[in-house]
C-alpha cells in the first residue's frame, strides 16, 4: 500500500482550489441571508398589513394597487373597532377567566406534581401512565360529554363553565413534575432532618427552584384563555360571559365579499396586541416552554 | 510532504468585553515538520497543542504567521481543500453510518478527475479497514464498537483518502491503559506501512517518546524544545522539560556553583570547571545514581523497593525541591537495604544545570 | 414499604386534579364510547324521557354514510398530507440557514417565531383580507374595486397587469383547490414556528465535531445537510411530524378564521369542514350519538397515523 499511497499523494494538487474557495463561501453567505430575509417577510407580511391596514380608510384600503404606506392614519378605526366589537367588556371577560383559571390551575399543578414527584404511594407509576395516555385522546372527545355535563350542572352561561372543566393539564403536570425531579434529592431529606412539613418544603424551596418553568405554564395557560374558540361558544356564548376570540368572530362575522377591512384589521390588532407585548417581554419562557410541547395554548 | 510552521501565532479574544485580558494560545511558533515522520505535539493541557494541530488542520484560522505544506502556503486554504485527515479525540464518527459508510464517506466526497468508481471506493475502503484490522466490523455501527475499535475506525477514514497530512488529537486519551499500549503501537506501524507525515497531539510523555520519530514540547503557547525523543531526554534544553519528560520524574535539587565545583547543601558532588559561580537547580535523572561507600551525596533512605531486575530507592535530602528522592539502581550493586542513609555518587551525563533565574540549561 | 401516613398525604395532594379528572376526562371517556354505541343517542330526546337506546353501530355507519363526512375527511387528511411535509422542510431550511448564521441570528429567530403568538381566528381574518376580492364577484354585471393585495402583487411579479389575470381565492363562486391552497398557506404559515423552534434546538445539540469532521473531509454543503444534518435531526424530525399530523387531523379554527363559521365561500358553505368540525355540527344539533361516533373515528385515525409515524420513524431515525 505504501508505495501506492506516495503515488497518489504526490499527483494530488490543491492549491488550485484556494483563489475560488473565498469567493464561494461569501456567495453562499449572501445566499442563506437572502433566503432568511424573504421568508421573514413572507413570515411577517400579514403583520405588516394588518397594521397599515387599520390605520387607512375604507376608500384608500379598496385602492388597487394598494398603497404600502397609508396616505393619511386613521386611528378613529381603533375606536369604532372598540365599540363595534364590544372589546372593553370582551377583554375583562377574558381576563377574568385567565386569571382565574391560571391561578387555580398552577395550585392543582404544583400539588398534583408534588406528590407524582417526590411522595410514596401505591400505584404511582401505574397512574402517572394513565394520565399520560389521556394526552393522546383528542379534546373533541371530552368535549361531547362535558357538554352535556356542564349543562345538567346548569353552569351554562357562567365564568364557572369557562375556568373549571380545564383547571387540570396533564401536560403542566408533566412539566411541573419533570422539573421537580431535578431538584436533588438531598434538599429533600435535609428538609426532612431539620423537621421541615412537606407543604413548606414544596412552597420554600420547590416552588421557587422552578419559577422559570411555573412562569412558562402562566404565559402557556394565559394564551389559551385568549385565544380558546371552540368551548365557548358551546357553553358561554352569552353577551355577560363571551369571550375576546368570539367576540371578534361574532362582530366580524364574514371575512370575504364587501368588508370594512380597516375597521376588522384594527379589531385584530387590537385582540393580538397583549399577545406580542407578552411575547416580546417573556420571549424566553414562552419559547422553551413551547419547545416542550407541540401544543398551542 | 514536509509541513513548516513560521511565526504561527494563535490569540483568543477575551469572552469579557470589557478586560482585555486576551489569550495568546500559541505564541511565535517557527518549526519544519520533515516528510513521512511521526512527530508528537507534547505538553500540560492549555500549552496550545491542540490549537497548533486545528490550526495546521485549517479548523481554526491563525492569528498570524504561515503555514506551508511543502512549498504550497497553505494558511488562508480551507479545511476542505487542504487534503488532511483528522482524527478527532473523541472520533466523531458518524452515528447514523456503519463503519463501512464512514470509511466510504470522505472517497464519495471527491469532485473532478479525483472521482471514483463504487467499486474502486469499496476495494479502497476495504484496504484501509484491513490496514488497521477493522475489515470484520464493515457492516456494525459506531455505538456497537469498543473504543479501540472506533479508534481504528476514525483512523481508518482518515487514511481512506490518502491525505497529505494525518493528525490525531489525543488519539488514546479514551481508551484503557492496555488498549493504549496496543494501539500506539499500531499507529506506530500504520504510519510507518502509509509513509504519511503524521502529526499527534497528547499530555502523555511516555506515549509521545514511545512512537515519535520528533517531539514537540510546548508549555503556555510557548515551544520549549523540538528534537528526537532520546535527545531531548538526554539533553532537556530548560528545567520545565527536563520534569516534563522521563518516568520516574527527573529529582531536582537547590544547589550552587562555586569555584568549578557543584554543591548540594555543603557537599561538593561533581566537577563542573566551565561553569560560573551561581545558584543553580540541579536535575538527576533517576538512573544517574551510583551507590558508593564514599559518595558525596548524602540521603536519608524512607523505602527500597526491589523490582527484580532494578532497586528503586525512595529517600530525602533537605535540599530537594521535591518530597522524594527516587533512584534506580542496578539490582546487581550491593546495597544495605537496612541502612538508614545512603550515598551516592553521580552520573555527569545524567545530571543538568538550570539557571536559578531563567530556568534554562546551563551547559557545562 | 410505604407508611400509611404518607400514602394519605399523597392522596391528598392529588385530590383536587383526581376529583376534575373524574369527572372531566375519565367519565366522557367512558361515556362517549358508551353513546356511540346507543342508536341516535341524543341529549334531547333523553331529556324528553326516552330512558333507553338500543345498542348497535348504526352512529357509526350514518356518520361515515354522510356526504359531509367523506367531504370533511378528504378535507382533513389533504390539510395533513399537504401542510406537513411543506411546513417540516421549510422549517428545516429556515433552521439550517439560522444555524449557519451568527449576525443577526437571535433577531431573526424571534421573528420566525412571531406568528406563534397568535390567535389563530384574528390572524385568519387577516390572510382572508390579503385574498379577498372586493366587488360584486360572480354576480352577472362584475364591479371590482380591489383585487386583495395578493392578487395585485400576483399581477406585479408576473409582470402582467391585465385586470383579468386574477384568482378568485375565497370568494363567492371560487374554486375548491384555490380555497385549499388558501388554507394550505395559512396553516403552513402558522406551523413554521414551532416546527423551526425544536428543529433548531436539535440542529444546536448536534455535536460540532461532526461537522468539521465532514469539513475534513471536504463534504460538499449539500451533502452535509442531506447525510449528516437530517439524519442527525431524525428524532426531531420525527418528533415535528407526528405532533405536525396530531395538529393536522385536529384543523378546525383556522379554517373559521378564514372561512368564518360558514366553513366555505358564500356559494358551497361547509365545503371545507373538518372532522372536527363535523363533530361539533353533531353535538349542536343535540345528536350526541354521532358526535361520539365521529370522534372516536377521529381518534382511531389519529392513533392509526401516529403508529403508522412511529413505525415509519423507527426505521428511518438512525439512533
Amino acid at each position: 500500500m505504501s508505495e501506492n499511497t506516495t503515488k497518489i499523494m504526490q499527483a494530488r494538487d490543491m492549491k488550485k482550489k484556494g483563489t475560488t474557495q473565498k469567493v464561494g463561501k461569501v456567495f453562499g453567505l449572501i445566499g442563506v441571508y437572502a433566503f432568511l430575509l424573504i421568508m421573514a417577510i413572507i413570515v411577517l407580511f400579514p403583520f405588516y398589513w394588518m397594521l397599515i391596514s387599520s390605520l387607512k380608510s375604507l376608500a384608500e384600503y379598496r385602492l388597487s394597487p394598494p398603497t404600502f404606506i397609508p396616505r393619511a392614519f386613521l386611528f378613529s378605526n381603533y375606536i369604532d373597532a372598540f365599540t363595534t366589537a364590544n372589546l372593553g367588556r370582551l377583554f375583562l371577560n377574558t381576563m377574568y377567566v385567565g386569571v382565574v383559571s391560571t391561578l387555580l390551575s398552577l395550585v392543582i399543578t404544583i400539588f398534583t406534581a408534588f406528590a407524582f414527584a417526590r411522595l410514596e404511594f401505591k400505584g404511582k407509576e401505574l397512574l402517572f401512565a394513565a394520565l399520560l395516555a389521556t394526552m393522546m385522546i383528542p379534546g373533541e372527545l371530552f368535549t361531547i360529554t362535558n357538554f352535556s355535563t356542564v349543562i345538567s350542572f346548569g353552569w351554562l352561561n357562567t365564568y364557572t363553565v369557562l375556568i373549571v372543566p380545564f383547571l387540570v393539564s396533564i401536560f403542566y403536570i408533566y412539566l411541573l413534575r419533570q422539573n421537580f425531579l431535578q431538584i436533588p434529592n438531598e434538599l429533600y431529606l435535609a428538609a426532612k432532618v431539620d423537621g421541615t412539613s412537606d407543604f413548606k418544603y414544596l412552597w420554600k424551596v420547590m416552588v421557587p427552584l422552578s419559577l422559570p418553568t411555573l412562569i412558562s405554564i402562566t404565559i402557556l395557560k394565559m394564551m389559551g384563555a385568549w385565544n380558546s374558540y371552540i368551548w365557548p361558544r358551546l357553553v358561554a356564548n352569552d353577551e355577560a360571559h363571551r369571550m375576546i376570540t368570539n367576540g371578534l368572530r361574532n362582530a366580524f362575522t364574514t371575512t370575504s365579499g364587501d368588508v370594512n377591512y380597516p375597521v376588522q384589521m384594527a379589531a385584530v390588532a387590537l385582540v393580538s396586541a397583549p399577545l406580542f407585548l407578552v411575547f416580546v417581554f417573556l420571549r424566553k419562557y414562552i419559547m422553551s416552554g413551547v419547545s416542550r410541547s407541540g401544543i398551542k395554548g | 510532504m514536509k509541513i513548516v510552521l513560521e511565526n504561527l501565532t494563535k490569540i483568543f479574544p477575551s469572552r469579557n468585553k470589557k478586560s482585555n485580558d486576551e489569550v495568546i494560545a500559541v505564541n511565535n511558533f517557527n518549526f519544519e515538520i520533515p516528510d513521512g515522520k511521526l512527530i508528537g505535539l507534547l505538553g500540560p493541557s492549555g500549552c496550545g497543542k491542540s490549537t497548533t494541530l486545528y490550526m495546521i488542520s485549517g479548523l481554526q484560522k491563525p492569528t498570524g504567521g504561515k503555514i506551508y505544506f511543502g512549498e504550497d502556503d497553505v494558511t488562508e486554504l480551507s479545511t476542505e481543500n487542504r487534503g488532511i485527515g483528522l482524527v478527532f479525540q473523541n472520533y466523531a464518527l458518524y452515528p447514523h453510518m456503519t463503519v463501512k459508510q464512514n470509511i466510504l464517506f470522505p472517497l464519495q466526497n471527491l469532485k473532478g478527475a479525483d472521482k471514483m468508481t463504487k467499486e474502486a471506493m469499496l476495494e479502497r475502503a476495504y484496504e484501509v479497514a484491513k490496514l488497521v484490522q477493522i475489515e470484520t466490523l464493515m457492516d456494525r455501527k459506531p455505538s456497537e464498537l469498543s473504543g479501540g475499535q472506533q479508534q481504528r475506525v476514525a483512523i481508518a477514514r482518515a487514511l481512506v483518502k490518502m491525505p497529505r497530512v494525518l493528525l490525531l488529537d489525543e488519539p488514546l486519551s479514551n481508551l484503557d491503559a492496555r488498549l493504549r499500549l496496543q494501539t500506539r503501537e499500531e499507529i506506530r506501524r500504520i504510519q510507518k506501512e502509509t509513509g504519511i507525515t503524521t502529526i499527534f497531539v497528547t499530555h502523555d510523555q511516555e506515549e509521545a517518546m514511545s512512537i515519535s520519530d520528533m517531539i514537540v514540547v510546548m508549555k503556555l503557547g510557548v515551544m520549549q524544545q523540538i528534537g528526537a525523543p532520546q535527545d531531548v531526554y538526554d539533553s532537556p534544553a530548560n528545567l520545565f522539560v527536563a520534569k516534563f519528560l522521563g518516568t520516574p520524574p527527573i529529582n531536582v535539587f537547590e544547589g550552587r556553583v562555586q569555584g568549578g565545583k557543584l554543591f548540594i547543601g555543603d557537599a561538593a558532588v561533581m566537577d563542573v570547571n566551565s561553569v560560573e559561580d551561581q545558584d543553580v537547580h540541579v536535575g538527576i535523572r533517576p538512573e544517574g545514581f551510583i551507590v558508593d561507600e564514599n559518595g558525596p551525596l548524602v540521603c536519608n533512605v524512607s523505602n527500597v523497593e526491589v523490582m527484580g531486575r532494578d532497586v528503586s530507592v525512595v529517600s530525602t535530602h533537605e535540599n530537594s525541591e521535591n518530597p522524594i528522592i527516587r533512584s534506580i539502581i542496578n539490582a546487581d550493586e550491593r546495597m544495605n537495604v537496612a541502612a538508614e542513609t545512603v550515598r551516592y555518587t553521580l552520573k555527569p551525563h545524567k545530571v543538568f544545570l538550570f539557571s536559578k533565574e531563567t530556568e534554562e540549561r546551563i551547559y557545562f | 414499604m410505604v407508611d400509611n401516613r404518607q400514602q394519605w398525604k399523597a392522596w391528598l395532594y392529588l385530590a383536587p386534579a383526581i376529583v376534575l379528572l373524574l369527572i372531566f376526562t375519565v367519565w366522557p371517556i367512558i361515556n362517549t364510547v358508551v353513546m356511540s354505541f346507543m342508536e341516535g343517542y341524543s341529549g334531547l330526546l333523553k331529556a324528553g324521557g326516552q330512558a333507553s337506546f338500543s345498542i348497535g353501530v348504526n352512529n357509526f355507519a350514518r356518520v361515515i354514510g354522510q356526504p359531509t363526512f367523506q367531504q370533511s375527511l378528504k378535507n382533513t387528511i389533504l390539510l395533513c398530507v399537504l401542510t406537513v411535509p411543506i411546513s417540516t422542510v421549510l422549517a428545516l431550511l429556515i433552521a439550517v440557514a439560522l444555524n449557519s448564521i451568527k449576525v443577526f441570528q437571535k433577531g431573526l429567530q424571534t421573528v420566525f417565531f412571531l406568528p406563534y403568538v397568535t390567535n389563530s381566528i384574528a390572524i385568519g381574518m387577516v390572510f382572508a383580507a390579503m385574498f379577498n376580492i372586493i366587488g360584486n364577484i360572480g354576480t352577472r354585471r362584475e364591479v371590482i374595486s380591489s383585487y386583495g393585495v395578493i392578487n395585485d402583487l400576483i399581477r406585479f411579479i408576473s409582470g402582467n397587469p391585465n385586470p383579468k389575470n386574477y384568482i378568485n381565492w375565497i370568494n363567492n363562486g371560487s374554486d375548491y383547490w384555490a380555497n385549499m391552497f388558501v388554507m394550505v398557506v395559512y396553516i403552513v404559515w402558522n406551523a413554521l414556528p414551532f416546527k423551526i423552534l425544536v428543529l433548531l434546538g436539535g440542529l444546536q445539540s448536534i455535536n460540532k465535531q461532526y461537522y468539521d469532521a465532514a469539513k475534513v473531509d471536504s463534504t460538499p454543503r449539500w451533502r452535509v445537510l442531506t447525510r449528516i444534518t437530517v439524519p442527525l435531526l431524525s428524532p426531531m424530525l420525527a418528533y415535528v411530524v407526528i405532533t405536525g399530523f396530531i395538529g393536522g387531523f385536529k384543523e378546525y379554527t383556522s379554517i373559521v378564521g378564514i372561512f368564518g363559521e360558514n366553513m366555505g365561500p358564500a356559494h358551497a358553505p361547509g365545503r371545507m369542514n373538518t372532522m372536527v368540525g363535523l363533530i361539533y355540527d353533531s353535538l349542536e344539533q343535540n345528536k350526541q350519538g354521532e358526535a361520539s361516533a365521529a370522534a372516536l373515528i377521529l381518534f382511531g385515525i389519529i392513533l392509526v397515523v401516529t403508529m403508522i409515524n412511529l413505525w415509519v420513524s423507527k426505521k428511518k431515525t438512525h439512533y
